[in-house]
């Protein structure tokens, strides 16, 4: 009889498959309401007091952070999803892993600064 | 060396898409990956971007003239059809695990590419002509 040894990861990426899904749901949401207020109505949205006045107000704040923490990992997680489907030597793999996740700090931290400076 | 592994992965991975059969899903598949690599970048750029708020009023005014020149509108009517593709399908995928989208999403898949062609003409006329 054979005995067999599973050598793979542990996570089955179950969990990322259901955040995945969990943070693109609301990130939709989010949405429409940013088009509408940003897009569809470009002279109220974009002008510096608007702005000011939006980054003033700590609704305006949970908004802006929920939406730069879902979006930088939704996209980061979609790009290692499209990354492990490809059959890569574990070193390349996980030295890609190590470098989107300092990616996503650094542009979450840049993201962050901003909102959080006024 | 590495350059050629990189182009013989290249052209496996073209051989593998052109070759491999496309069902209906097939080219959502491909589309919902393209415009989401596509939308991970232009994240990163819009967050960059948006750091010209800490310069001040006059700084910031300057980077929205040029945001608002042709150039850039035109990007932004390109940025709403890819983000009109990736969450209309998104919410196609959201139904076909969550619900009991198997059993429709063909048809969902066509609502999805009409709806999406109406939305994206409609922003056109938003940022073009209105």
């Amino acid at each position: 009889m054979n005995t067999y040894k599973f050598f793979g990861s542990r996570n089955s990426g179950a969990k990322n498959w259901y955040l995945q899904r969990i943070s693109g749901i609301i990130l939709v949401i989010v949405l429409i309401g940013h088009y509408v207020l940003m897009h569809a109505t470009p002279d109220s949205g974009h002008t510096y007091k608007a702005v000011m006045e939006r980054l003033h107000s700590p609704f305006w704040k949970g908004i802006d952070l929920t939406f730069v923490t879902l979006g930088l990992w939704h996209g980061l997680n979609g790009t290692w999803n499209v990354i492990r489907d490809y059959h890569l030597k574990p070193w390349v793999a996980n030295t890609i892993y190590v470098l989107m996740i300092l990616l996503g700090l650094t542009f979450w931290f840049i993201g962050l600064n901003t909102i959080l400076s006024f | 060396m590495a350059n050629q592994t990189a182009t013989s992965f290249f052209s496996r991975w073209l051989e593998v898409l052109f070759n491999y059969r496309k069902h209906t899903g097939s080219w959502a598949w491909i589309l919902h990956r393209i415009t989401g690599l596509g939308l991970t970048i232009y994240i990163m750029v819009h967050i960059i971007a948006l750091t010209g708020l800490l310069k001040g009023e006059a700084a910031f005014n300057e980077e929205m003239a040029l945001f608002t020149s042709p150039v850039f509108l035109f990007g932004e009517w390109l940025l709403g059809a890819l983000v009109m593709f990736h969450s209309l399908n998104g919410v196609r995928i959201a139904l076909v695990d969550f619900g009991n989208g198997a059993r429709y999403h063909k048809q969902i898949l066509a609502f999805v590419y009409v709806l999406g062609v109406l939305m994206v003409a409609g922003m056109a006329y938003l940022i073009f002509l209105h």
